[in-house]
């Protein structure tokens, strides 16, 4: 018999179980299920690690890092000075500057990177222009150079143009060696946003590039940010180039600085304000990243079909 | 409001050299319901694509009023279409995803919105403008794609199944839905499914298609009553007709030892000695065993209004689709005491007789 809406209302209670029974699909015990969750916990555990000893170390005195490597810190602290290490990082290694010099440079490429790679995917892709995939494809290839091989070529060429020891040039090079890995993230990208909605803007009358700018670009907008967020950290870490390229303190970038910082903290034992110093650098990567994870991994194509 | 007319219009694909619409004549009268109807791959969807300026044609031309539209784009040929997914704008709110266009007609903001409530109003839309289409149910952003056509007024809508992604009881409702709106707003519109009830129901004339070939535009009903060909005949009507192989002896075709007579206008038109008799499931009277064609019922479908006998005969059959032939259906008054294994004999009502050329497959004169 079925019971009735008021039966159910009036009789005892149901108390529906803690915790839903999995489907019997994930139930039992598979060896390779346990080695991922082993490798993925160790590979977590071993991060969270490096990132604690490294917050830690920032605050500790150069004894207390080798005596006390995992203990909570305690000499500066103890003597009211806490955040020593970090000021004198700061100061020492001229990251006040090199500090702007980096947000600035790194904006304005990952912007720039963006703004050349996004038309040149949707070109690609969507535009039915001819010898697209051929196009794609030496795009692609770009990526397999390791730009270590061209930096003597490229540090001749720059120089020939008076654009070495200069934060242009090295805004140029990021662009254009940044260009091909961008392109073709987004073209993948582009190809997976639906015809139909292509198709739905010509009836509406939008010419291509209104289509661009006002239907695939907001549609994309995830994958621009993934792009923009993979640009800014790539380059924010960047150090070979501007050690090739840079050579005024003027100029230096967060990571040039580092580097210049770690040969005269080194040599001072000042390992404290070393750490303090990797850890400025490091720190903003992943505060940004922890803040807009959540939008590269958020399609926003939801709702535009069935 | 305008006519449209195709003539001669061919399409190919790349790397096929099979045209996927082939030589097509068709001429829409202003007003006029139009339903493209076919299996899947027959070319409707590529026709209708045409119209709309989304695929090139290779040859003919297509008209709308007057004007030759055969390689304008899209936005100037002042079509509306609707398309299978609804292809609503994701990041746009209803009212600005049906309002789009006369934005890009640079129509003054009082006007645009006004149109845009006037549409919303006259779908039950009204307390949605704000929403994005995630929000909506199946049926709301059908009726939203519905909208962002109704409110550019334009001379042809174009749909492309509107309505294969709603459930079974929601396409009913909005089947009339659609066909009443586009009685009262008079605006021709050319609608392409595979779904031949649709096609009956909505449609105030149906053109089948086969293969990118024109098999047959007509009303429903001159389709249903007088299919051109075997195909028609057996894609039209549900359950298909029944199409029994006969062999023409003297004046008459005959049939598992029934006789079936012939003109002489229909044995002139014969090509060869083998003709196709299609009889609708409607169209058998059921006698007793040993009158008529012997069978015995195999499967028995009960829907209560009606009650369809599925049966086994010695008789050989055609199969339009090219599987197995399938049993032949008689329909029975509903609550029939019909019982499986049952023998019966069938004898066409006079007057419910297709006949066919087997070679050919056209119809014979009646």
């Amino acid at each position: 018999m079925t019971s009735t809406v008021d039966e159910r209302l009036g009789g005892p209670v149901r108390k529906p179980p803690r915790k839903p029974k999995p489907a019997p699909t994930a139930r039992g015990f598979s060896p390779l299920r346990a080695l991922g969750m082993a490798v993925v916990w160790l590979f977590t555990a071993l991060n969270v690690l490096v990132l604690y000893w490294l917050v830690m170390a920032a605050f500790k005195s150069p004894i207390e890092i080798f005596t006390k490597p995992f203990a909570l810190p305690s000499y500066w602290i103890e003597r009211g000075q806490a955040f020593r290490n970090l000021a004198y990082a700061w100061n020492n290694a001229g990251f006040g500057r090199a500090f702007v010099i980096t947000v600035v440079l790194v904006a304005v490429s990952s912007v720039a990177i963006v703004l050349l790679a996004a038309p040149a995917a949707y070109a690609l892709t969507r535009l039915g222009v001819r010898g697209a995939n051929g196009l794609t494809n030496f795009v692609a290839i770009g990526m397999g150079i390791p730009f270590q091989t061209v930096v003597i070529p490229l540090f001749i060429g720059m120089a020939e143009l008076d654009l070495t020891n200069n934060l242009f040039g090295l805004f140029l090079i990021y662009v254009a060696l940044s260009l091909p890995f961008t392109v073709f993230l987004l073209t993948g990208f582009f190809r997976s946003l639906p015809d139909e909605l292509e198709e739905a803007a010509a009836i509406d009358g939008a010419s291509p590039a209104r289509t661009f700018f006002t239907i695939m670009l907001p549609l994309a907008r995830g994958g621009l940010i993934t792009a923009l967020i993979l640009n800014a950290i790539g380059l924010w870490n960047e150090t070979l180039l501007s050690i090739v390229f840079l050579n005024e303190n003027a100029n230096f970038t967060l990571a040039r600085a580092l580097f210049a910082f770690n040969s005269a903290a080194s040599y001072q034992s000042e390992y404290g304000g070393l750490v303090a110093g990797v850890a400025i650098v490091v720190l903003p990567m992943l505060v940004l990243y922890v803040l807009l994870a959540r939008r590269i991994i958020t399609g926003l194509t939801l709702g535009a079909g069935k | 409001m305008a006519t449209v007319s195709f003539a001669g219009t061919t399409r190919y694909y790349a790397g096929n050299p099979v045209p996927a619409v082939d030589g097509l004549d068709l001429e829409v009268a202003d007003g006029e319901f139009l339903v493209l109807v076919g299996p899947s791959g027959c070319g409707k969807s590529t026709t209708l694509r045409m119209l709309a300026g989304l695929e090139g044609v290779d040859g003919g031309t297509i008209h709308i009023g007057e004007r030759d539209v055969t390689d304008l784009p899209p936005k100037e040929r002042d079509i509306a279409m609707v398309f299978q997914n609804y292809a609503l704008y994701p990041h746009m709110t209803v009212g600005e995803n049906i309002g789009f266009h006369l934005k890009i007609a640079k129509m003054a903001k009082s006007e645009r919105e006004s149109r845009v409530r006037e549409a919303a109003a006259l779908l039950g839309l009204t307390d949605y403008l704000d929403r994005k289409p995630a929000k909506l149910s199946g049926g709301q952003r059908q009726r939203v794609a519905m909208g962002r056509a109704i409110v550019r007024s334009p001379q042809v809508f174009c749909m492309d199944e509107p309505l294969s992604n709603l459930d079974a009881k929601l396409r009913v409702q909005t089947r009339t839905q659609i066909a009443s709106l586009q009685r009262r707003l008079g605006v021709t519109t050319i609608y392409v499914t595979h779904d031949q009830v649709e096609a009956m129901t909505m449609g105030d004339r149906v053109a089948v298609l086969k293969d990118g070939l024109l098999q047959q535009c007509d009303t429903p009903i001159g389709l249903f009553g007088k299919p051109a060909n075997l195909f028609v005949a057996g894609f039209i009507g549900s359950p298909a007709m029944n199409l029994i192989v006969g062999t023409v002896s003297g004046e008459s075709a005959e049939v598992d030892g029934s006789a079936i007579p012939l003109t002489p206008a229909q044995r002139a038109a014969l090509t060869s000695e083998a003709v196709v008799v299609g009889v609708r499931p409607e169209g058998w009277e059921i006698k007793a065993p040993g009158d008529g064609i012997p069978a015995t019922v195999e499967v028995v479908e009960e829907l209560g209004s009606d009650q369809y006998l599925y049966c086994s005969t010695s008789t050989s059959r055609v199969s339009v689709d090219g599987g197995a032939p399938e049993p032949i259906a008689v329909r029975a008054p509903g609550m029939s005491p019909w019982q499986r294994g049952e023998k019966l004999g069938l004898v066409p009502v006079p007057g419910a007789v297709h006949l066919f050329d087997a070679a050919t497959g056209a119809r014979l004169p009646d």
